[in-house]
């Protein structure tokens, strides 16, 4: 597969978890049998990854644009 | 059976796309005055956050703002019942119609810039050791060098922060030209120089988009990361009152981490 194309999809996902997971409407309440918490463990995880700075030290070269 | 809830609409009409969501069943939307809640029927709670589910309810997110004004539901929402559900939107009607009003026809958009600080750093030292070269003195004491470079910290911190936000408001006056919202992270670490969402119009994004492609050719050094159109995650505005919440936020996330952390760090010991 090419690379740049994973790079791509990967940061799409991070971008994806960081709005699906931290942010939009969080109802609670007797109805609500799973609360919209998430998993603290796969949380931590992505916390750490979230940053695309972490990413690009992972991956060593620009995802956009000139450097 | 219970429903997993994916977004609140500004429709009481039926989907009449076919939607399918978690477990592969069907996406509908139960009606409340003249708004709707979009669910799917759901076996079994959902115990982790793995990529598929996560990705499954952002498409099915993304497929409503086709044809919907969407306020997207946190990942994992799921109501006992359709009595349960029809009482929480009775509750909180009027936030949503408020909401939905306000974000007709915008989209959202992030924007995220990293910035060579190392080298930024290096020349601001460069700089300030040559004119304070010129100041110093060779046989000052070991108190006095010490202040001298607390000072010299205190000093180059400053001006580095000065640089970053007038970096920032640069970019910003070019993307808020065309925004209607927007949310500012500066210097989240010393790297990431803007983590930035900005609430668009529809007819606005292409030209927020040149605004985009313009500060980036205008950056040679800097890296730039363009994402969007997205449901309105980070632009829903609700009450903290009982029951409905929105946008915990990243203090909230990083509290949980670190109780996690430490959580598992007592355990181990």
């Amino acid at each position: 597969m090419n690379s740049v194309v994973v790079k791509s999809k990967e940061v799409t996902l991070l971008e994806i978890l960081d709005r699906v997971l931290d942010k939009g409407v969080v109802i609670s309440g007797d109805m609500v049998i799973s609360v919209a918490d998430v998993d603290l463990i796969y949380l931590g995880l992505k916390v750490l990854l979230s940053s695309v700075e972490t990413i690009e030290k992972l991956r060593g070269s620009p995802f956009v644009g000139p450097m | 059976m219970k429903l997993y809830l994916y977004g609140i609409i500004d429709s009481s009409d039926q989907i009449t796309e076919s939607i399918y969501g978690l477990e592969s069943a069907g996406v509908y939307s139960i009606p409340f005055c003249d708004i709707g809640a979009v669910v799917s029927e759901i076996s079994q709670p959902i115990r982790d956050a793995t990529e598929g589910a996560v990705s499954e309810h952002e498409a099915v997110v993304e497929k409503l703002m086709v044809n919907f004004t969407v306020l997207p539901v946190r990942f994992r929402t799921i109501i006992d019942s359709r009595d349960g559900l029809l009482s929480m939107m009775q509750a909180h009607y009027k936030d949503f119609k408020d909401n939905l009003g306000r974000l007709h026809n915008k989209l959202e958009f992030g924007i995220k810039v990293i910035w060579p600080s190392d080298k930024i750093k290096g020349r601001m030292i460069n700089t300030y050791k040559k004119s304070s070269e010129k100041l110093s003195v060779s046989n000052d004491s070991s108190n006095k060098r010490f202040m001298r470079d607390k000072f010299e910290k205190y000093k180059l911190d400053e001006e580095f922060e000065k640089k970053a936000n007038k970096f920032i408001n640069v970019m910003d006056i070019f993307f808020s030209k065309f925004a209607a919202e927007k949310k500012l992270g500066k210097l989240k670490s010393e790297n990431l120089l803007l983590d930035a969402v900005y609430l668009v119009e529809k007819d606005n994004q292409d030209n927020f988009k040149e605004a985009f492609e313009h500060i980036k050719s205008a950056h040679k050094g800097f890296k730039f990361l363009f994402s969007g159109p997205w449901p309105v995650y980070n632009f829903v505005i609700l009450p903290k009152k009982s029951g409905l919440l929105i946008n915990s936020g990243q203090e909230d996330l990083f509290d949980k981490v670190i109780q996690h952390r430490d959580f598992v760090g007592a355990n181990k010991t």
